[in-house]
């Protein structure tokens, strides 16, 4: 007689179970037990977990769940079967479709409709009522149950130790008798082990919003809800010996297992015939396509190779239905590009599933480990971000809502919410708990060393802290929620709830399954990720341009290959709005790595990057690059790994190679040691795997030098893993983007604008770069713009840019296309635009953006006419516009300065002037000198720099060093600051929007720094620029510092906002 | 002579304010904070922190990237209008009329006030320096309209005196915030390049009209004294003292008795005018001598019922030492606490918790002293000794009502006694037990019930309860300490059912 539990709550009934689904199946193991059940409240979501694990250890999981009804006793479900499962699933289903988010709605109906080949135990009431007596209802409701159940019906009994067990238990031992529902022993188990009750009482209180000291009743009595022994479960029932019986009854009957669900891939795809002729077919139609007739023998070559490989591990359909999504969004004009490791193929670039021709590189097709994990290849889709939408609404409408799915993110407590929600249930303050978050402090042993504690303020032997923290650490990992997966797909042949159930997203017109990647993964189903690029929508807005201006037909494969002209701008670091290769760290890193090739693009992507900078490998790359190191190889062996890179391992798939080659790890251990990089820190499994590389390698005859250094730097992909299947695709958006910007910088800087924010940098620099390059760029018009930023007729080598209201603080799309709608013949004064409709709102909008040029008035004299009120009545129409001019000559004229400063205000940039430029007088006098003199100067010079700050960054990587970029109006100077100095100028540093520094010139190649010795808030030269009319006022001395104080107090409070010098945008900070 | 106001400022008034509880605020940068959508903002800052570039409206966490060590105190929401009350009140000493003008100022109507203090600017520095050593800094603006006292004191570089001729002429200096309109006619204004008042005065009414509203010719015509201005001065808080004095200085205990009748029902008529009661009274007499002596009682609830405060006095009357005579006497009730009037009822009685009389006993029965009074309440706790707690406060309502889903004993022994019990393991309810020497079998017996520990107030092993009836038919509650797995488990004897 074994004793199987049946009534398991884990934490995936959110906020109720106290242990994890692998714990409680691991406590089962060390018990002994030969198969478990799980039954979370009306979810499958934990039993995948609970199922791998189980499978792992040998035991046998029991899925169920529990089902809440909306009325009624609670009811444990058990599917016997294959179809018992798809139904219970489709029931789940059923209710959380007609709830909102997190909720799932049931009725007694729905039950009954889908019982059929499922086992069901109700659940009675947990007390007696006052006579001793089961409440008559239950009693109701339970041959209610019988009646529609049956033989499947089952009634729990529990020992719960509240009092009156005995009397509870021999009534429903009785009831059981008189309506033929046999008794089952539970022990409506929350958690695994005893000593977790305490963070089950926490997650109570979470749920209920309660402290542990007023939560009262709503806690449980004892800790008695654990996993327990078998000989303690007969024990416990050695009364009721058929109710203990009546379990292993259960256990035998429901012999369904997870790993029967079979995935099938959607048949639409294939057509009628074979899904591997389908793809043959349609592969060497595209080769044809690309190649002619005469397919080099190469190309042939790869294609049967990757053929046979992908017939072998039956890959076809997956192939096929990436190539769907592909075929459709080609199809729409939707710009989109595969990555990861099979997207590189040659197949995939003949099915256009990728553009990136796969003979520039060369990448093993058999992705070793997916070889070896017998899992299905590895392809993300980028599409546009703006477009996304529709290619997974062709999903949906292709394959319908219940065929078609997001999978769910399992959204975990991380250390901060963790500590907030513990301190808050266990009645710290507010102060400390903030306090405990904000440290930042990564969880670790550290938490409990008193001296870590006592730094930040808190007292270490404090018992409630100290227990604050061991229920923190219990509590970190636990599932909070199910989110939605950033767009990876499952789409099924059959009904999908028949193996999952689905629940509603939180976003309206999705639906996603219960289950992560994770245990998608594990039952072997297809994922396909539908991800959006904000890159994409740019070229093909470019490409969109260039058509209608230059008459061109591009594609991202047939874009002019290895051009050297985009090679040396790349090199000149001149990559303003690039891709991937725009941001700071790049352009000082591109002038010294010089790329030349394709190739050289991929390593350009991966290298500046958190892994290989922690694990110091970008310098002694460089160095072999530029021929002053030797290139050396630690192994023959090695060598074919790290050839592509010079013998220095840049991507995440050569780390995982030298554990495989030089330290032996097999195939699945590379790969879980891939996935505890991703959460490394966070667990503590990395010493493990730590001992396991090094002694691996010394084995294989490494020194032990480089085995710490390779594991180090296995340690930095480990946040940041960089695979080089995906920089090769990210290259190639690189190489196109740098193509479109050196030929085309006008459709480049148009389409970049049109497809803001995105990118490091703010319309002003897109703007000013694509001057530098030889456009010219027309301000915005009423009469002239549309919400797009367009191209008008050619000037010089390029056309003219001309601004849109979409640049416009404030300004909606669906306003600028009623502007575009009744502008006719165009507009004439402020009262036709008026009189069609257009809101006051808008035309203030307009007027500060200086955009009433063409009517021949400027932005004050338009907000002159704009700001009257009150509309004139018909009667007097004949003179409004004579009134409308009253006293408009009494205005003061605004200066070019004012100007910029407004136009800065209203659009973030201004085509007049750079606002620097107006005080360069002053500054020159103090000696400041401008950017692009700096290159004139010497290493090791002296000299002092002004600007507008762009960015501000402290990067994890870089010990407390501060970089900025300041701009002026002749270009950009990037500053160093080192921590000590940081700390001395922080409020210079983060308070001015014009930054003065002094330091020491440091110029390497084309790479030029300041490595700054002070900084200077010069902000006030800037607030010279508005003629206040009340400059007395600003620099009249002060008698008292609280003085001056007080008066900027009212000031900022209450002039607008350009005083405060927020008109430029805000500097990006530290992000 | 036309009216005078005087505007003063508080730049700080809500830091300088939190400064008072806290001297050591003084000297460095502090702010207050408060929340607004999830992060933590500046609502105010003090002076240091204001010069080291941290502002109002700042997230807290941007300051302190700035400020390393900068303090932060959560705010109070409508501090403000309740420092400024008090000042205002404050302010009487030198004007009758003087008004909160929210969020940062007081605007004082000053008419003929100054002649008093000789002259303006002495009156100014009065205020001023008074102001200050209260802990406030403050700038004052002095005008004829409140309009233009209140932006020379924002406006100005320092406390400034507006003389009546010179009114038009400041107030043309002046930005266009000094009207106290709307921030987007403000910032119109500006960006039409009208920095100073000078610059629109005069053009035509009509024009300026329909470009800022009405609003804006109102406030000029307040400002330049054309429309007059309302004022809202603030009222003083009502007293509740009595005094009596005596044509004879009394000395009998009959005479302070009548004395105290008097003043109660003086007294007590005016609390229950404004519904209100008292919590403590204090007696006090002045004496020919010099000397005060005085006597204080205290109650339970809030009462304005003359005879019970005069029940509570009359057993401390005898401590009063008369002297010689006392020429004075003051009764004040310090602790006022709002008490509404009930409606009466006539056919009911009211009872229980609710009689008023029972009020009245407990607070005679507290002032008699070495009399603890005190009742039981239930409270939301599974362990037996914290499933109850006194209370001492008869109007306290418990949160929860006794428990009667599980039996509890009506006496519970505090602390449980420890008994020998023989009983069958592992856990079956005893079988006899030893209590104060006499042997108890046990003929019916019902458990175990568990209690676990609350592990947030102690450590420790739980209790395995069980209710037992003897052969007497006398029943108990007896717990075993510790699992039966354990060697060390203990027996108690915790209570008996009634």
């Amino acid at each position: 007689m074994r004793y199987t539990e049946l009534q398991v709550t884990s934490n995936f009934s959110f906020l109720r179970g106290g242990s994890h689904p692998e714990e409680l199946v691991k406590q089962a193991v060390a018990l002994g037990y030969s198969s478990i059940a799980i039954t979370d409240r009306n979810t499958f979501a934990g039993i995948v977990r609970a199922h791998v694990e189980a499978r792992k250890s040998g035991i046998r999981l029991i899925p169920g769940c529990r089902l809440d009804l909306m009325k009624g006793p609670a009811l444990l479900a058990y599917p016997r079967s294959k179809e018992a499962y798809a139904s219970l699933s489709a029931l789940l289903t059923r209710g959380n479709m007609r709830a909102e988010k997190g909720k799932c709605h049931l009725h007694f109906e729905d039950v009954v409709e889908f019982r059929k080949g499922s086992q069901f135990i109700v659940i009675p009431p947990s007390s007696l009522n006052d006579l001793y007596e089961l409440d008559p209802l239950f009693v109701a409701d339970l041959r209610r149950y019988k009646a529609a159940f049956g033989d499947s019906l089952y009634l729990a009994v529990s020992r719960m130790y509240i009092g009156n067990d005995a009397k509870l238990l021999h009534r429903l031992h009785k009831l059981s008798q008189l309506e033929k529902v046999p008794v089952v022993a539970t022990n409506d188990v929350h958690y695994h082990h005893p000593l977790r009750r305490e963070l089950q009482d926490v997650v109570t209180c979470v749920r209920e919003k309660c402290t542990i000291q007023n939560a009262g009743f709503k806690l449980c009595q004892n800790a008695e809800r654990y996993l327990k022994p078998h000989e303690e479960m007969v024990r416990l029932f050695q009364q009721y010996p058929n109710a203990i019986e009546m379990t292993s009854v259960i256990a035998e009957s429901c012999q369904f297992s997870l790993s029967e669900l079979k995935y099938q891939y959607p048949s639409e795809v294939t057509g009628k015939g074979d899904p591997q002729d389908e793809l043959t077919r349609l592969v060497w139609k595209g080769a044809h396509r690309i190649f002619g007739n005469d397919v080099p023998e190469k190309v042939t070559t790869a294609i049967h190779h990757e053929l046979t490989f992908i017939g072998e591990m039956s890959y076809a359909e997956y192939f096929l239905t990436v190539y769907d999504l592909v075929r459709f969004a080609r199809d729409r004009n939707i710009l989109c590009q595969g990555r990861g490791s099979a997207a590189n193929s040659t197949v995939c670039y003949c099915l256009g599933i990728t553009s990136v021709d796969p003979s520039k590189f060369e990448l093993l097709f058999e992705r070793f480990l997916s070889a070896a994990r017998n899992e299905p290849p590895d392809i993300d889709v980028d599409f546009e971000h703006e477009r996304r939408e529709e290619v997974i609404q062709y999903i949906y409408k292709k394959y319908g809502r219940h065929r078609a799915a997001i999978v769910a993110t399992v959204t975990q407590q991380h250390h901060k919410g963790a500590i907030r929600d513990v301190g808050k249930a266990m009645g710290l303050s507010v102060d400390t708990i903030n306090r405990l978050s904000s440290s930042m402090w990564e969880f670790s042993d550290e938490w409990f060393d008193s001296e870590t504690i006592a730094k930040h303020g808190l007292n270490p032997n404090d018992q409630t802290l100290r227990k604050v923290l061991e229920l923190t650490a219990q509590f970190i990992g636990f599932p909070r929620q199910l989110g939605q997966h950033t767009g990876g797909f499952v789409i099924t042949e059959g009904q999908l709830s028949d193996l999952c159930p689905i629940i509603n997203a939180r976003m309206e017109d999705r639906t996603n399954i219960e289950w992560n990647k994770d245990d998608i993964e594990a039952l072997g189903f297809l994922k396909i990720d539908v991800l959006g690029l904000g890159m994409l929508t740019c070229i093909r807005k470019a490409f969109t341009l260039a058509k209608d201006h230059y008459g061109l037909n591009l594609t991202l494969a047939n874009i002019p290959q290895d051009d050297q002209a985009v090679y040396d701008m790349v090199s000149h670091a001149d990559t303003i709005g690039v891709f991937q290769i725009e941001s700071r760290a790049q352009q000082s890193m591109l002038p010294r790595l010089r790329p030349k090739c394709f190739y050289d693009l991929v390593i350009e992507v991966a290298i500046v990057r958190p892994g290989p900078i922690q694990g110091d490998m970008v310098h002694p790359y460089l160095r072999r690059r530029n021929g002053e190191e030797p290139v050396e190889y630690p192994s023959p062996e090695l060598e074919l790994i790290l050839k592509r890179t010079l013998g220095v391992p840049l991507f995440q798939e050569q780390a995982m190679k030298i554990a495989i080659v030089g330290a032996g790890f097999t195939g699945a251990e590379a790969d879980e040691l891939r996935r505890s990089m991703a959460t490394f820190k966070a667990k503590g499994m990395v010493s493990s795997f730590e001992e396991k590389l090094i002694n691996g390698m010394l084995k294989n005859g490494y020194t032990e030098e480089y085995a710490r250094k390779v594991f180090r730097q296995l340690e930095g992909f480990g946040s940041y893993g960089f695979p080089e299947s995906h920089a090769v695709s990210f290259a190639l958006l690189v190489y196109v983007s740098s193509w479109l910007k050196c030929y085309y910088p006008d459709v480049f800087a148009c389409a970049l604008l049109n497809s803001l924010p995105m990118g490091f940098y703010q319309p002003a620099q897109i703007v000013i770069d694509a001057q530098k390059h030889g456009v010219e760029v027309l301000p915005a018009d009423v009469n002239l713009s549309n919400w797009d930023n367009a191209l008008e007729e050619k000037k010089g080598k390029f056309c003219m840019l001309r601004l849109g209201f979409r640049q416009i603080k404030g300004m909606s799309e669906a306003d600028a296309q009623l502007i575009e709608s009744c502008r006719g013949q165009g507009f004439t004064t402020i009262q036709n635009l008026r009189a069609n409709g257009i809101s006051d709102a808008t035309l203030e909008l307009l007027a500060d953006a200086d955009a009433f040029r063409s009517i021949g008035l400027d932005r004050r004299q338009a907000l002159w006419q704009v700001s009257v009120k009150e509309k004139p009545t018909p009667v007097f129409r004949a003179g409004e516009n004579n009134s409308n001019d009253e006293h408009i000559h009494a205005l003061p004229k605004m200066s070019l300065s004012e100007h910029v400063l407004h136009d800065y205000a209203s659009t973030s940039l201004s085509l007049k002037a750079h606002p620097v430029s107006f005080v360069r007088g002053q500054l020159q006098s103090l000696g400041v000198v401008r950017s692009k003199d700096l290159s004139q100067m010497k290493d090791g010079d002296r000299v002092k720099v002004a600007g507008l700050v762009l960015v501000r960054q402290r990067p994890g990587t870089a010990s407390g060093i501060c970089f900025i970029t300041i701009e002026d109006e002749a270009g950009c100077t990037n500053l160093v600051v080192f921590e000590k100095l940081f700390n001395q100028f922080r409020p210079e540093i983060l308070q001015s929007s014009l930054l003065m520094v002094e330091g020491k010139l440091q110029i390497e190649g084309e790479v030029i720094h300041v490595i700054v010795s002070r900084c200077f808030n010069y902000s006030g030269l800037l607030r010279q620029m508005t003629r206040d009319g009340r400059e007395d006022l600003n620099t009249a001395p002060l008698s008292r510092a609280e003085e001056r104080s007080a008066t900027s107090d009212v000031r900022s409070q209450s002039k607008p906002e350009f005083i405060q010098g927020k008109i430029f945008p805000e500097g990006r900070n530290f992000k | 002579m036309g009216a005078r106001y005087i505007s003063v400022w508080f730049p700080h008034l809500r830091t300088d304010w939190f400064a008072l509880g806290d001297p050591t605020f003084h000297n460095r940068p502090f702010v207050l904070r408060t929340t607004d959508h999830g992060r933590m903002v500046i609502s105010a800052t003090n002076i240091h922190a204001e010069r080291k570039g941290i502002h109002k409206g700042l997230v807290l966490a941007d300051a302190r990237a700035i400020v390393t060590d900068l303090e932060a105190i959560d705010d109070i929401p409508d501090i403000s209008v309740r420092i400024l009350t008090e000042l205002a009140q404050w302010c009487v000493r030198f004007t009758p009329v003087a008004a909160v003008d929210p969020d940062d100022g007081l605007l004082l109507e000053v008419s003929g006030c100054a002649h008093l203090w000789g002259g303006e600017q002495c009156y100014m520095h009065a205020i001023e320096s008074r102001l200050n050593a209260r802990g406030y800094g403050v700038r004052l603006g002095m005008a004829d309209t409140p309009i233009v006292a209140w932006a020379v004191a924002r406006f100005e570089t320092e406390t400034l005196r507006v003389e009546t001729h010179q009114l038009r002429n400041i107030l043309m200096t002046l930005p266009p915030e000094a009207l106290r309109i709307e921030t987007d006619a403000i910032q119109r204004l500006h960006k039409l390049g009208l920095h100073r008042i000078a610059q629109f005065i005069n053009m035509p009414r009509n024009v300026l009209r329909r470009r800022f509203g009405r609003t804006l010719l109102d406030q000029l015509d307040k400002a330049l004294g054309d429309q007059v201005d309302v004022i809202v001065p603030v009222v003083l808080p009502s007293q509740y003292i009595e005094r009596l004095p005596c044509l004879e200085p009394v000395a009998t205990r009959a005479g302070i008795e009548f004395a105290l009748e008097e003043l109660l029902v003086a007294l007590c008529g005016k609390l229950q005018r404004e519904q209100k009661g008292l919590r403590q009274a204090v007696f006090k007499g002045y004496r020919v001598d010099g000397v005060t002596i005085e006597t204080k009682i205290g109650t339970h609830r809030p009462t304005h019922h003359v005879a019970h405060v005069r029940k509570l006095f009359e057993n401390k009357i005898s401590q009063l030492e008369p002297g010689l005579g006392i020429e004075l006497f003051e009764l004040e009730a310090k602790d006022i606490e709002d008490n509404p009037v009930e409606q009466e009822r006539i056919w009911e009685k009211s009872s229980g918790l609710d009689d008023e009389r029972l009020n009245e006993l407990v607070d005679r029965l507290l002032d008699r002293g070495g009399i603890e009074v005190s009742r039981f309440v239930a409270a939301e706790h599974y362990w037996p000794e914290r499933s109850f707690k006194k209370s001492v406060d008869v109007s306290e309502s418990p949160a929860i009502s006794w428990r009667t889903d599980v039996l509890r004993p009506s006496h519970l022994l505090s602390p449980p006694e420890l008994i020998d019990v023989t009983a069958p393991i592992p856990d079956y309810p005893p079988m006899l037990f030893v209590y104060e020497g006499k042997i108890h079998r046990v003929v019916k017996a019902d458990g175990p019930e568990r209690i676990e520990q609350e592990w947030w107030l102690q450590q420790g092993q739980h209790r395995d309860y069980y209710i037992l009836e003897d052969e007497n038919g006398v029943r108990y509650w007896i717990f075993r300490l510790g699992h039966y797995h354990d060697s060390n488990y203990k027996w108690f004897i915790h209570g008996f059912f009634a």
